[in-house]
């Protein structure tokens, strides 16, 4: 194990043949998942509602235990033990979608100190990390700020703050941005690639499709199954799939398939405003 | 969407800066010794301490007051109750009214020593933050231990509960705006009525309620919360000077209070 | 008392697939409005002034906290603005008939699970029909009706539990029991949120519907490519003022006060003017722009 955790050119995640079922469920949420992510890697997770992201996240964070897997490693823990779970509770970070639900102290500092005192952290020592997480997401203001009196993007800072106030390797980030405003899901994003470029591993699950784009990989779920992993524009590329999984095409792209059907095909599929004008330009 | 109790108020006073261990141990005795001595000379040092109290915490009277308006209705009951029914030679009576010297005086004295109680009680609550003072009590509460009765579980549930009350009272808003907005009518009908009118808010409530417990429990388990375990804490309880100095004066207070 | 006779004799004939909803004319003069439990009482709304005309549609945008919520709940008439009106067909507060045209005014809040509370669909969409004293027959035709409309066939929907439904559905449910009123003005806080593309897809597609039988909508969002293609009106609500109200233009004008408030510019309207086409002549959706185009 410490081998493995060691060696950073290992992946973060190595998840292979993995279900799980709700108790009292009739189907599994995640039915053979396969997924893997390496340090520095930003992954995006899309799929309908109810496609078993959100199921992801939990398992993947070892907070529920896997019905049965092949491999179920998260920064060199096993999935499978009761151990290995505690251990990636520490190591892998999950943000939720709900920031409402995720506060749990009276002010936001000590929100922040939550996971370290649970740790065990010596008061100087949470001090010290509290200090550079409110620096580090601009809550210096809040500090003593009432979770009830934050603004949504304030209250999904503050939940990220104390996600990452436990030093972690990898994050998992669920739906951060679907509760907020333009200005606070500018924050939260801003947030995230940050992140990847300190290199933790992010999995970045999302219902936004122009979110996507800036991923390495994207990875579809279809009723708790891996049903396309790969670049971006290869998801993209095959209009019919996406569609299938109740999903869409980021807005430069429905245009382009809108013009494909008017016998317009544009090469390759543009996929940002940028892409698209000057693909129209140069077919001119 | 304030709580009708006595909430704390965010400062820098000498009482604010004590320790909440100190100051619910000083407020507790004086209360039992408030209790014990009836006569109006002890209530006069206790409501002297309790003014004196106030005047350090630097909390303004409209938060004081805000905290005591509550309880005015009791004040006033605990008054009626020992003016009408109390013993003593009656110097006034009509029907089944009547009004003796003794009463008065009983009356006076409870309904006085009822103020200061809750006065002493503010100072305490509208100077310490309440995860301060669930902290104090679970450590005051720590013999409990040996029996199995999980003190620092406890206190995190009530620093929890006492987090979501602001939530769940706008959630509620919430709801009986949405039912109003569909032609529930809330302040209708008698009080039968108005209770049945209450069950469609109270389901979608505790449905909203159950599910953010279970978001909730995750996502403290994804911070490593278990419980059973030893947490340490951003603000370690820390007893100082000042709060030699506070059981000193209550100790004294309480002396010139019983034997005064 | 009206609008139950009204709700009645129109219930009275075949249902339509509420194809003959008539819409309703909004205008709001001055309207303010301050929360009194606030910790600082900052006024929420401000002079707010703008008109909607009948089967008009208004794309409400603005940051978090800019009043757009407080705004809609005023209009429905669960907050009482204390400085200026509320005019709905042109009728003020004192009016006769002000009460009966409110409950004309549909509102659909942001989170479905606040709004859900019966056992069946069915039973959870009767609630409102039930509380205009219609009569058990047409409050049924209704409940069919908006089930239809929101597309959750009663057959197929009709009898299940509000909470076994997925996201998407409840979002949808908690729509039809609005509509199930027969709203002239329908009002709606952030349908959209928390959706995935397809289920907004069909969400905007029922609103469409909507939109071309007449019902007047107000739309609150952060969504403004879905705005840009439902709502011919503007309104920016900023700290509880408006920035602009009227004619959604996409000119000049237009892009400067969505980037003044932290608003991008229709994805459409961005490609006409990045084209040097005229962006005021953007259109709204994307099979309208690639007929443009191709």
């Amino acid at each position: 194990m410490s081998a493995l955790a060691s060696d950073t050119a290992l992946p973060l995640l190595d998840i292979a043949g993995l279900h799980y079922r709700y108790p009292g469920a009739r189907a599994d949420a995640l039915a053979g998942l396969e997924l893997s992510i390496a340090p520095g890697e930003f992954v995006a997770v899309v799929g309908a509602n109810g496609s078993g992201k959100s199921t992801l996240a939990r398992l993947v964070g070892g907070l529920e235990k896997p019905a049965a897997a092949r491999r179920a490693w998260a920064c060199g823990h096993d999935l499978l033990t009761e151990d290995g779970r505690l251990e990636a509770r520490r190591d892998v970070g999950v943000l939720f979608q709900n920031p409402e639900n995720q506060l749990v102290a009276e002010c936001v500092e000590d929100d922040i100190a939550f996971g370290l005192e649970n740790l065990g952290w010596d008061p100087a020592a949470i001090r010290a990390r509290v200090d550079e997480m409110l620096a580090r997401f601009h809550l210096q203001d809040l500090q003593f700020r009432e979770p009830h009196l934050l603004s949504g993007g304030q209250k999904q800072r503050t939940a990220l703050a104390g996600v990452l106030a436990i030093p972690r390797r990898a994050l998992v980030l669920d739906e951060p941005t679907a509760m907020l405003d333009p200005a606070g899901r500018a924050e939260v994003l801003a947030a995230a690639a940050r992140l990847r470029d300190e290199g933790l591993g992010v999995l970045y699950i999302t219902q936004e499709m122009d979110e996507v784009l800036d991923a390495d990989r994207v990875v579809a779920l279809e009723r708790g199954s891996v049903v396309y992993a790969g670049g971006v524009t290869g998801l993209f590329e095959q209009p019919e799939l996406v569609r299938r999984l109740g999903l869409g095409l980021p807005p430069a792209g429905e245009l382009a398939l809108e013009l494909a059907h008017r016998g317009r095909r544009l090469e390759p599929l543009p996929l940002s405003v940028d892409a698209l004008v000057a693909a129209l330009e140069t077919g001119r | 969407m304030k709580a009708a109790i006595a909430q704390y108020y965010p400062g820098h006073s000498p009482l604010h800066r004590l320790d909440p261990r100190s100051k619910f141990v000083a407020v507790s005795v004086l209360a039992v010794a408030l209790f014990v001595r009836d006569s109006f000379a002890g209530l006069a040092v206790f409501a002297a301490a309790a003014v004196v109290a106030y005047a350090l915490s630097g909390v303004p009277a409209s938060w004081f007051w805000r905290a005591f308006r509550p309880l005015l209705w009791l004040v006033g009951l605990t008054f009626l109750a020992q003016v009408l029914f109390a013993p003593g030679e009656p110097f006034f009576s009509v029907w089944i009214i009547h009004l003796s010297w003794r009463g008065l005086e009983l009356a006076a004295f409870l309904s006085l020593r009822l103020v200061v109680l809750v006065l002493i009680g503010s100072v305490l609550t509208l100077t310490t933050p309440p995860m301060a003072l669930t902290d104090g009590l679970a450590w005051l509460g720590r013999p409990l231990r040996r029996l199995h009765v999980p003190t620092d579980e406890l206190a995190l549930m009530v620093t929890i509960a006492l987090r979501f009350i602001p939530t769940l009272l706008v959630e509620m808003d919430q709801i009986m705006r949405a039912q109003r907005a569909r032609g529930a009518d809330f302040r209708r009908g008698g009080l039968r009525e108005r209770a049945k009118a209450l069950v469609p808010v109270l389901i979608p409530l505790f449905v909203l309620s159950f599910r953010r417990a279970d978001e909730l429990a995750l996502a403290m388990e994804a911070r490593c919360y278990r419980p059973g375990i030893v947490r340490t804490r951003l603000h370690p309880l820390r007893a100082g000077a000042g709060d030699a100095v506070l059981l000193a004066m209550t100790a004294a207070v309480i002396t010139a209070g019983l034997l005064v | 008392m009206s609008a139950a006779r009204s709700g009645a004799a129109r219930s009275g004939a075949a249902p339509t697939g509420g194809t003959s909803l008539p819409g309703m004319a909004l205008e709001c003069r001055g309207v303010g409005f301050t929360y009194a439990e606030a910790e600082s009482p900052i006024p929420a709304l401000r002079d707010v002034s703008f008109a909607l005309e009948s089967g008009g549609t208004l794309a409400l945008l603005g940051a978090s906290g800019s009043g757009k919520s407080t705004l809609l709940q005023v209009i429905r008439g669960l907050d009482t603005a204390e400085a200026g009106a509320v005019l709905l067909d042109g009728a003020g507060p004192g009016e006769a008939a002000y009460l009966a045209l409110q409950r004309q005014v549909g509102l659909v809040f942001q989170t479905p699970e606040l709004q859900l509370f019966a056992s069946t669909a069915r039973e959870d969409v009767a609630f409102g029909p039930r509380r205009l004293g219609w009569s058990e027959t047409a409050v049924e035709a209704a409940v069919d009706e908006a089930l239809q409309l929101a597309g959750l066939p009663a057959a197929e929907f009709g009898d299940r539990h509000p909470y076994a439904l997925s996201g998407g559905e409840q979002r949808r449910l908690a729509l039809a029991g609005v509509l199930a009123m027969r709203p002239r003005l329908l009002l709606l806080d952030e349908p959209f949120v928390s959706l995935d593309p397809a289920t907004r897809r069909e969400l905007a597609a029922i609103l469409a519907r909507l939109k071309g039988a007449g019902v007047t909508l107000v739309l609150a969002t952060h969504d403004v490519d879905l705005a840009w293609a439902l709502c011919d009106d503007l309104l920016v609500l900023d700290e509880g003022c408006v920035a602009t109200a009227g004619a959604w233009s996409a000119g000049p004008e237009g892009a400067r006060v969505l980037a003044a408030h932290h608003l991008r510019e229709p994805f459409i309207v961005d490609l006409w003017r990045r084209l040097g086409r005229d962006p005021a002549l953007a259109p709204r959706t994307a099979a309208e722009a690639a007929d443009a185009l191709s």
